[in-house]
């Protein structure tokens, strides 16, 4: 019946007593028993669970959050040049970004150009991280916050202003290696 | 009979379902007037124990399940179709979300299609973190059933237990990929990073732990009198049944057959790990539990080889012209920064012509099937979801049982909804 022939890489399972009977009788008190040892010897394991929200998971230094976009350090000056790879890249369409050119006088960004509008909308975003990866100057990244909830869609909406900016509550971060 | 009277009488029968019993609906047999009263109860769609949001109509007489459709669709979302307006590498994080406990595998079959198109070679250390991965992902899916389907038979602990040791392999996922699901980590020609220092040491922790928390889980359930009088003999399909509706997976090995196709047809070096295939005998719900807390044994014994035998080397294939440059080289290389612009935003052509991969899914054969057209979007994607198949054999294992048997043999089923709506 069968066409292929495994050969020696099968084990056959157990198929453990037939229920009922005396042994069944037996097994009513005495497996029981057993399962009531195994349940009380994790008692010495300690508790798993966290008092969230007071005490927040620490994430690793991979993890996906919410997104940041950045600044230089030195000058001030916003990283991003409003080149729209980061919105070719999202497999969800929902970041707008609206690119218009850079006043000499007053300069916004680096480049020739910057983000007049940059949106991402957060209540269709997946968190991939594609635009992390499409950005080719590190102008958008992913942070480590995961508490974003909000009552209204509208309010996820995320403006520049609002990614720019400092989260206001911090999540905690492993070290590399933890 | 057409098919659209057919989906009509469906219709008749279910406005007709009040809370007094429906007459003889479905060709009920019997001459004595009580045994042909038969019932008509939808179970579902908003039901805890149908895992996810799918609808049976169940018949019954009595206690007596005497005939049973499951109706989905509730949770269809088109990937399918989203599939074929985004570029090679964006259907990725959408195809993973699919089959929701099997992320790693609905990548690896879609990637795995489209690298036999492209004719690209992985390289064999991303192989082997490859299989690290989708084994990982192998015990969790059998956590999640089994914690869910203990809850089903009224052990509530063993959901704790089995939902404790779930939490570290996600954090594995999430120390190596980013994120706890749907973590794109598989890219076509590899893996997108290599693994961060101290990702082996806590595996080895963890498979080092595995065996012992089974061991533990086994104590506690396989020769518990509830557990053998509601799995035991209930819910017995055999072989030949089962191949004619096209069933794989341990539902398949717990009747004796051994079809496995990680020895069948071995993709993604899984040639080079020595391991067993769990197979059952009789068929019942009892050999299906069995053979799935014996795979995740085995899982944990492949890991263990492919993180002894991590080979060097790259974690992606070299080809510029499928793989993204690294980072480092944007800021200095042009061409690096060309091929980066032209693979973000139209991505890579892929030679017309179709390719199918199937993959052993926790489940049983996940097969992507990928059709190109040879521009850079697939003209086609379809996932033979091991979930959907499997879930036609239901109404044979429970025609003429009972309906507390129906709820243990849908759990011991284990279907993903995503993964049957897609
Ligand atoms: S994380 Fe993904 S879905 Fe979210 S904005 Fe970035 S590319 Fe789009
Ligand atoms: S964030 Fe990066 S990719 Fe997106 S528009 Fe700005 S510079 Fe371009």
């Amino acid at each position: 019946m069968t066409p292929w022939n495994p050969g020696e890489d099968v084990i056959a399972v157990q198929r453990g007593p037939e229920p009922g009977g005396a042994g069944g009788a037996y097994r009513s008190f005495g497996e029981t028993l057993r399962g009531l040892k195994t349940t009380f010897a994790r008692v010495i394991e300690g508790t798993n669970t966290i008092q969230y929200p007071e005490e927040k998971v620490p994430v690793y230094p991979r993890f996906r959050g919410r997104h940041k976009l950045h600044r230089f350090e030195d000058t001030g000056l916003e990283k991003c040049v409003g080149c729209s790879l980061c919105a070719a890249a999202c497999p969800s369409d929902c970041i707008r970004v609206v690119a218009s050119e850079n006043d000499p006088e007053n300069r916004v960004s680096a480049g020739e150009r910057y983000a007049a509008v940059y949106e991402i909308n957060l209540s269709r975003c997946i968190f991939c991280g594609y635009c992390e990866i499409a950005c080719p100057f590190d102008a958008i990244t992913m942070g480590h916050d995961y508490e974003m909830s909000d009552y209204n869609r509208s309010d996820l909406i995320f403006t520049k202003e609002m990614l720019l900016a400092e989260p206001i509550d911090r999540t905690p971060l492993r070290n590399e290696g933890e | 009979m057409d098919p659209v009277s057919k989906v009509s009488d469906y219709r008749k029968l279910e406005e007709s379902v009040t809370l007094s019993t429906v007459e003889g609906p479905l060709g009920a047999s019997g001459s004595d007037g009580a045994s042909t009263e038969l019932f008509t109860l939808n179970m579902g769609p908003h039901h805890p124990a149908t895992h996810g949001v799918l609808r049976l109509l169940v018949t019954l007489e009595g206690e007596v399940v005497r005939d049973l459709k499951p109706i989905i669709g509730y949770l269809h979302t088109g990937i399918e179709k989203t599939a074929e307006t985004k570029s090679y590498w964006k259907v990725i994080p959408v195809i993973e979300r699919m089959d929701y406990l099997a992320y790693f595998f609905n990548s690896m079959a879609y990637c795995g299609a489209v690298e036999t198109l492209l004719e690209v070679e992985v390289p064999k250390r991303a192989q082997y973190l490859r299989v690290i991965h989708m084994e990982l992902n192998r015990i969790m899916s059998h956590l999640v059933w089994l914690g869910t389907a203990a809850l089903d038979l009224g052990a509530m602990s063993m959901f704790w237990y089995c939902f404790r040791e779930r939490e570290t392999i996600l954090d594995l996922f999430e120390q190596s990929t980013g994120q706890r699901m749907h973590t794109r980590y598989f890219q076509i020609g590899g893996v997108i990073e290599d693994i961060p220092v101290g990702f082996a040491a806590k595996l080895k922790y963890l498979t080092d732990e595995m065996p012992r928390r089974i061991t533990q889980y086994e104590a506690l359930l396989t020769k518990n009198e509830i557990v053998l009088q509601r799995l035991r003999n209930v819910g017995v399909v055999d072989e030949k049944t089962l191949l004619g509706l096209g069933v794989t997976g341990p539902l398949l090995r717990a009747t004796g057959n051994p079809w496995d196709l990680r020895k069948a047809a071995p993709y993604c070096s899984y040639d080079d790990f020595d391991f067993k295939i769990p197979v059952g005998t009789v068929g019942d719900n009892y050999d299906r539990y069995r053979v799935r807390t014996a795979e995740m044994r085995e899982s944990v014994k492949i890991i263990e080889q492919a993180m002894e035998g991590l080979p060097e080397g790259p974690h992606i294939t070299e080809d510029r012209k499928i793989a993204l440059p690294p980072r480092h080289e944007l800021a200095t290389s042009m061409e690096a920064l060309i091929h980066h612009f032209k693979l973000v935003t139209e991505g890579f052509r892929v030679p017309a012509g179709e390719a199918y991969h199937p993959i052993e899914s926790p489940r049983g054969e996940l097969g992507c099937f990928v059709r190109s057209d040879g521009s850079s979007k697939p003209a086609r994607v379809h996932m033979r979801d091991p979930s959907f198949v499997n879930l036609q054999s239901l109404s044979t294992m429970v025609e003429g049982s009972y309906i507390a048997d129906l709820i243990a043999t849908l759990a011991m089923l284990d279907p993903i909804i995503g993964g049957v709506d897609r």
